[in-house]
């Protein structure tokens, strides 16, 4: 039985943990050997990997949500209490998605800063540095989504303000506003266009770019190194292959593939060394987020109500440092930094193309690049804790350990 | 290398035991909810009380399950039945909560109302904290049973309630306070103040409590007045504005709003405009036939027939078939029978000169709140160059023609001169009452004013 599935046993030589590898499905996607460099804790800190395997959990939880859920203004948020007060296991399996959720932005975003300041995206790994950007920008759209989906107020509310950031851009803004709300204001054609996008447009974008993000891993050499060449070797034109062969196939794959030119002590069998590393982050990653999801819930305020604003209306976390940015100018705060910032991160591989100080963490040769992505990334979380911790009522300043001013209220 | 895999499986086995004693504690937590040892406390009780073996075997047997009440014409989901198993078994009468017996629910059956639309709270919720919704982002909380009267408001009219004494007076107190002055409800007010028509979901009683006592206290620069309640008054108050949810009732319940008492038909009598064609006390028309003495005449259940269908009583009659509901039949039979006893003749409008209907319309709309109950005004004003005071108005025939007082009241007076322009301008101001006061009102309205001026003094300028 065991044999008829996994194909080989526990593997005991060599050649058996090379078949362990091609022979599954899912472990075939990596290759049969490492680079010892590769599996080091130290150096990816395993955070795409932690990335992928929230996706993973929000992808299982978030199915079992849908059996229960219903994209209808009215119904949405009853639906939300009975998970909590009906559901066998439902308010535990909202919490373990609002968790993941929120860990999967953050891991995301450690993701991209770690491969910045290993210089990763440098060639050959230019697009998959691109296709990561896409893949930050589709996280931030999948929970911006499913922020909306409880309907209530901090959902209605902090989608209102998202949505106007959005509006703030010239010319296309209104149109992308208009276009994502299904109309002027927050209501049910924004609740089923979120939810669309939330449980098919935006996972299945997501779920392909994610198996090309992985496929180029590979193709451009697993994880960068610093000894590597980073050269991709001329592919041999058609005319010159041999033709005595019959693998010829084989050849015409490009030459960046871990088993070229590679010194064989340096690497190790992935079963059991990556294989049994990845396992071991899965349950780390398993206790916390069930550790979350037990002791603390998702919150769920009052039933949306377009009449009586929250002040001040706050938009997601992640977003904070945008709408503290959109409290000083809406049209610099609100488009043409964050508009800056985009692009400068999808065009950063080929604006800086020195191949030095790739592979290990804040390289000297790079003191320039890495001092420049840690004041941006300062001022990120900066303006994200002030957004986040100062702003009072109407967006005024509040020291949080001083106790709030009484709320009163005009006519 | 094997002794690095064998630390991953310690690791394995330490992790994947922290796994399982988190998804076994998660399952737990789960599991373990507070209304099954309700239910359970039940069923023991159930078991204790079986006389025979059948009723004791049922009673094993009764199912541990959450139990609701569906209401979908009310938007309720009431599962409060979960934990208040005996709401309808009159033996459980005097039990300690939650098994106590519910008296008195016989005209608002629980299939057919739940729980939560008198009592408020958080029908979805199944522990006590989120139930009895005193728990944050529930703005819902259940109302105290001191309060409970102003949910017989939400669909039944509130005056002349026999069934709601408290509500009756909290409406009295409301009209009588001038409130209307400067608050609008349904439609009928001033617009100084903010509208009432949903105060009751947004306010707590302590709030409203509070802000009748000391209105700046809750809430900054409010122009109005501190009230001077008697504890009951305020009370009542309170609960008439804990009443006004601006919940309009859907069908079925919609049809029973009118409660059939005689005052409520006296209301639905004048209404209607039943006075056109019948007279009382030789007032009002004469195609139909004089009501003094109609319940000495009919019998109640021909009032009813003939309320429904007057042709099917009185063949050829011209009185038409107004489409009363059955509860408004009721009303106007019970009024008709109770007709000597309840002086109606002075209240019917017909009756009383323009001055006696501009005083009520005085009262109607509140200008008590300000100018006073007897329009000698001293309602304070800071800041405002008549003495810091709303102006009486008893001398106005002196200042003004009926014409200039009429507009006057149709455009009210935004701008109230300040004694110390350096200071913050007067809070109240006399309001622009065109849109609200019907043109024939406010002619009753001068008419009144101008006959405040004390008899007997002379035109003193």
């Amino acid at each position: 039985m065991g044999r008829s599935i996994f194909r080989v046993g526990l593997p005991q030589s060599n050649l058996e943990r090379s078949q362990a590898m091609t022979s599954s499905f899912l472990l075939h996607i990596q290759p049969a050997k490492v680079h010892k460099h590769s599996i080091k804790a130290g150096y990816s800190l395993g955070l795409g990997l932690i990335s992928l395997y929230l996706f993973f959990i929000l992808i299982g939880t978030g199915v079992l949500l849908m059996f229960y859920y219903v994209p209808s203004t009215e119904r949405a948020y009853n639906e939300m209490k009975d998970l909590q007060f009906v559901v066998s296991a439902g308010l535990l399996i909202r919490n373990m998605h609002r968790w993941a959720a929120h860990l999967m932005v953050l891991f995301v975003m450690l993701h991209l800063c770690r491969v910045f300041y290993t210089g990763a995206y440098k060639r050959p790994r230019e697009f998959n540095w691109i296709i990561g950007v896409g893949l930050f920008l589709l996280t931030l759209g999948l929970s911006f989504t499913g922020y909306l989906l409880p309907w209530d107020q901090l959902a209605f509310w902090a989608i209102t303000v998202g949505t106007n950031i959005a509006g703030y851009a010239p010319i296309i803004g209104p149109k992308v506003k208009y276009l994502l709300l299904g109309g002027n204001v927050v209501g049910q054609e924004a609740l089923t266009r979120f939810y669309a996008l939330h449980v098919i447009v935006l996972p299945t974008l997501a779920l392909m770019m994610v198996a090309v993000h992985l496929w180029r891993v590979r193709k451009d050499g697993g994880l960068s190194r610093p000894d590597e060449s980073g050269d991709v070797i001329e592919q041999i034109p058609l005319g010159q292959l041999p033709t005595n062969k019959s693998y010829g196939l084989m050849e015409l794959a490009r030459g960046t593939t871990p088993q070229v030119g590679k010194n064989p002590e340096d690497e190790v069998f992935s079963w059991p060394h990556l294989v049994f590393r990845e396992i071991l982050l899965f349950l780390l990653v398993a206790v916390v987020v069930l550790f979350l999801a037990i002791f603390w819930n998702a919150p769920l305020e009052e039933y949306a109500n377009p009449i009586y604003p929250p002040n001040p209306a706050k938009a997601p976390w992640y977003f904070l440092g945008l709408q503290e940015l959109v409290s000083y100018s809406a049209f610099w705060g609100g488009v043409v930094i964050p508009g800056l910032l985009v692009t400068a991160l999808v065009l950063l591989p080929y604006l800086d193309r020195k191949r030095v100080g790739v592979g290990r963490w804040f390289a000297r040769e790079r003191v320039m690049a890495n001092s420049i992505f840690t004041i941006c990334l300062l001022a990120a979380i900066v303006f994200t804790i002030i957004g986040t911790y100062f702003r009072g009522p109407s967006w005024s300043w509040v020291e949080p350990w001083q106790q709030p001013p009484a709320v009163t209220e005009g006519h | 290398m094997n002794n690095s895999v064998r630390n991953f499986y310690g690791w394995f086995t330490f992790l994947g035991l922290v796994v399982g004693g988190l998804v076994i504690l998660g399952y737990y937590r789960d599991e373990y909810r507070e209304w099954k040892q309700y239910q359970h406390r039940f069923i023991q009780e159930e078991i204790r009380r079986a006389a025979t073996p059948q009723q004791k075997v049922l009673a094993e047997t009764t199912p541990v399950e959450v139990r609701q009440i569906l209401l979908p014409e009310l938007n309720r989901v009431d599962r409060c039945t979960t934990c208040h198993l005996a709401v309808e078994d009159p033996s459980y009468g005097g039990y300690p909560q939650p098994l106590a017996y519910h008296p008195l629910h016989e005209q608002h059956p629980f299939e057919k109302f739940g729980c939560t639309i008198c009592h408020r709270g958080q029908g979805r919720a199944t522990t006590t904290a989120d139930a009895h919704g005193s728990v944050p982002h529930w703005d819902q909380p259940m109302l105290p049973m001191k309060y409970i009267q102003a949910s017989c408001g939400q669909c039944h009219e509130a005056a002349d309630n026999p069934a709601a004494p408290e509500l009756a007076r909290g409406q009295q107190v409301f009209e009588t306070s001038g409130c209307r002055g400067c608050h609008k409800l349904n439609a009928v007010g001033g617009n100084i103040g903010p509208e009432l028509d949903k105060v009751g979901t947004r306010r707590s009683p302590e709030w409203l409590k509070q802000h009748f006592l000391t209105p700046s206290a809750v809430t900054a620069n409010s122009a109005m007045p501190p009230q001077k309640f008697s504890d009951a008054d305020l009370d009542a108050i309170v609960l008439f504005m804990l009443s006004q949810t601006g919940e309009s009732a859907p069908g079925y319940y919609a049809s029973m709003k009118v409660i059939p008492s005689a005052g409520q038909g006296q209301r639905l009598f004048l209404q209607k405009g039943c006075i056109g064609c019948h007279s009382i006390a030789g007032q009002g028309g004469k195609v139909g036939p004089a009501l003094d003495d109609v319940g000495l005449r009919r019998a109640p259940d021909w009032m009813m027939q003939h309320f429904r269908d007057p042709q099917s009583v009185t063949p050829g009659t011209v009185m038409p078939r107004f489409g009363f509901t059955e509860t408004e039949a009721r009303a106007l039979t019970e009024f008709l029978l109770h007709l000597k006893e309840r002086n109606v003749a002075e209240s019917l409008p017909s009756l009383m000169n323009p001055v006696e209907r501009g005083h009520e319309v005085y009262r109607k709309y509140g200008c008590a709140g300000c100018h006073g109950p007897d329009a000698k005004g001293g309602v304070p004003n800071p800041n405002a160059k008549t003495a810091e005071q709303v102006p009486g108005l008893i001398y106005v025939a002196d200042g003004y023609t009926k014409a200039e007082l009429n507009t006057r009241i149709v455009k009210g007076q935004r701008e109230i001169p300040a004694l110390d322009p350096k200071r913050a301008p007067p809070p109240l101001y006399m309001p622009a009452w065109g849109a609200v006061i019907k043109d024939a009102e406010l002619n009753d309205l001068v008419a009144y004013l101008v006959s405040l001026k004390p008899k007997g003094e002379d035109v003193g300028f």
